[in-house]
């Protein structure tokens, strides 16, 4: 562990040498490729007068709605999908299908239905996220050992009860996975949202970079994105997946 | 009490009917401990199921208290050969499941799951996860779950088949112990005859498929038994000369399972 963060940061320093060394060299002009020291200052002025902040408010808050929405209408699709034949044979095949369309694609009939408005980003953000959370689900609750659901029904488990304590934490191993790649898909599909019109997010401001010729803002607001994607996935899904591992040991693999 | 009358079973398959259990006529009294053997695939899990309500019988019924049983219930509990605990939650928890169930309140919850954890002395593991404990101290968890239910019927299906030999004595006590003083009726399924003469205070014997009962025996032998108390040899004699054809097969399967431990 120790051994690993040390080569890490070993790495990442070496890494800001060479980005140093080559600004140094000055092979190309500044304001194409900026020094380290340059792009860090507009991060820190960017935070410091909020421009950046606000950004990320705005962002954050699109992801939380969309993704939200995504977990809500895909687990309740996938339960629907498992419980009803009927509904597993029909949604079932199309939500495998629209699984494999780059959720971007949705962006053009998005701006045609609600026009160039959070609506539309929203939209395309539960498009992203919704087809692999509902596989999720649906495979989660349908390979539920039939075990648990025996014992749990055994022990005066019906109907709702049942599902809640039984089948959907049995599921969790296969959902909490599902729910990761959806939060991953849900943040590209916003940020390539963003970057179509004047939206105010992340990805707004990453195209404001462009506008200005500002290839310091540029990176300093792809450094954000990807420190957030990171802080998300460390903090919020690596706790969960550690909080699982304890409970269920070898048994699970996520 | 538990009477099966004249209680038929056959599945569907792909070379036509499987007959499994055939005329099965057995009477169950309160407090009694009952143990079935017979070889591997003979048809006890199935009627396990079919006492529990998680299976139908295709022909002849099963009456529990002079009832027809419909569908799974509290009340006849099954101890399945895997268990089934729930790996999401703690070892207490797990005892709890069924009495949150029944809707008592948390600190009633607590004060029964923790009588029976004490019981089956896994009192300082009431925080650990399943996959923490060994085979053992599993097999105790379910007992302890099912017990905390206060079902009038348990139900096991080969609980000890999967355990080391001293883990298992040690088992055999323990039920001995805690049978006696819960006086639940208990129905033990087993494929090991010794098991069955320690256990039961009768022992009764399927031959192989179609199942009958082929004969049963009354053990009168003094409680607690181990299953190497010179006592028993004689009832497992005579089990093992009752099963004939089966016998073959049944003493591979001991022999097997003593070479494994
Ligand atoms: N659901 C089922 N469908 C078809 N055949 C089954 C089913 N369950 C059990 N059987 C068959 O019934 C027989 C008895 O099975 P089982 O009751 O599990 O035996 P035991 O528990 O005594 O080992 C076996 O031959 C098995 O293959
Ligand atoms: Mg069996």
């Amino acid at each position: 562990m120790q051994k690993k963060i040390i080569r890490q940061i070993i790495f990442y320093f070496f890494l800001l040498i060479l980005w140093e060394a080559l600004v140094l060299l000055k092979l190309w002009p500044e304001y194409v490729f900026p020094s380290p020291l340059k792009v860090f200052a507009t991060l820190i002025s960017g935070l410091s007068d909020s421009s950046f902040l606000i950004a990320i408010g705005i962002s954050l808050k699109r992801i939380f709605i969309g993704y939200g929405i995504s977990i809500v209408l895909g687990g309740m699709m996938g339960m629907l999908m498992c419980k009803y034949k009927l509904v597993n044979d029909t949604l079932g095949g199309l939500v495998l299908g629209l699984q494999t369309l780059p959720s971007i694609c949705w962006l053009p009939l998005a701006l045609l239905w609600f026009g160039l408005n959070e609506k539309a980003i929203i939209f395309v953000v539960i498009m992203g996220a919704l087809f692999s959370i509902t596989i999720a689900f649906d495979s989660g609750i349908r390979n539920v050992p039939r075990l648990y659901i025996k014992a749990g029904k055994n022990m005066g488990a019906r109907n709702m009860t049942l599902f809640w304590e039984v089948m959907l934490p049995a599921a969790l191993p296969v959902i909490i996975p599902g729910l990761k790649q959806g939060w991953a898909f849900a943040w590209r599909s916003l940020m390539a949202g963003e970057l179509l019109f004047v939206s105010m997010g992340l990805g707004y401001l990453l195209m404001m970079g462009r506008e200005l010729n500002d290839m310091s803002q540029v990176i300093a607001v792809m450094l954000s994105i990807a420190l957030i994607s990171i802080l998300v996935d460390k903090l919020v899904f690596g706790q969960i997946e550690r909080n699982m591992r304890r409970k269920w040991g070898t048994e699970i693999s996520i | 009490m538990i009477e099966i009358c004249d209680l038929s079973k056959s599945f569907k398959g792909r070379n036509g009917e499987l007959a499994v259990l055939q005329n099965i006529n057995l009477e169950i009294k309160n407090g009694e401990f009952l143990c079935i053997v017979g070889p591997s695939g003979c048809g006890k899990t199935t009627l396990m199921n079919i006492i529990a309500g998680l299976d139908l019988a295709t022909s002849g019924k099963v009456l529990h208290k002079g009832k027809l049983i419909e569908g799974i219930s509290p009340e006849r509990l099954v101890i399945f050969q895997d268990l089934g605990l729930f790996p999401w939650l703690t070892v207490q928890k797990n005892v709890e499941f069924g009495l949150k169930l029944k809707k008592l309140s948390p600190k009633e919850r607590q004060e029964i799951a923790l009588e029976y954890l004490d019981m089956v002395n896994l009192i300082h593991f009431k925080d650990a996860y399943i996959h923490e404990l060994s085979g053992g101290m599993k097999q105790r968890v379910a007992l302890a779950r099912a017990l905390a239910i206060n079902p009038e019927i348990l139900l096991m299906d080969e609980p000890f088949a999967a355990l080391d030999a001293q883990t298992r004595d040690m088992l055999h006590m323990e039920l001995q112990k805690i049978w006696a003083k819960t006086k639940k009726t208990i129905i033990f399924v087993t494929h090991n005859v010794r098991e069955a003469v320690c256990l039961g205070d009768r022992v009764i014997v399927f031959s192989s498929l179609p199942a009958v009962i082929k004969s049963s025996f009354a053990v009168n032998l003094e409680r607690p038994r181990r299953i190497e108390d010179y006592g028993l040899m004689e009832i497992v004699r005579q089990i093992l000369a009752e099963l004939q054809f089966e016998i073959q097969k049944v003493f591979e399967e001991e022999f097997d399972a003593k070479e494994n431990n």
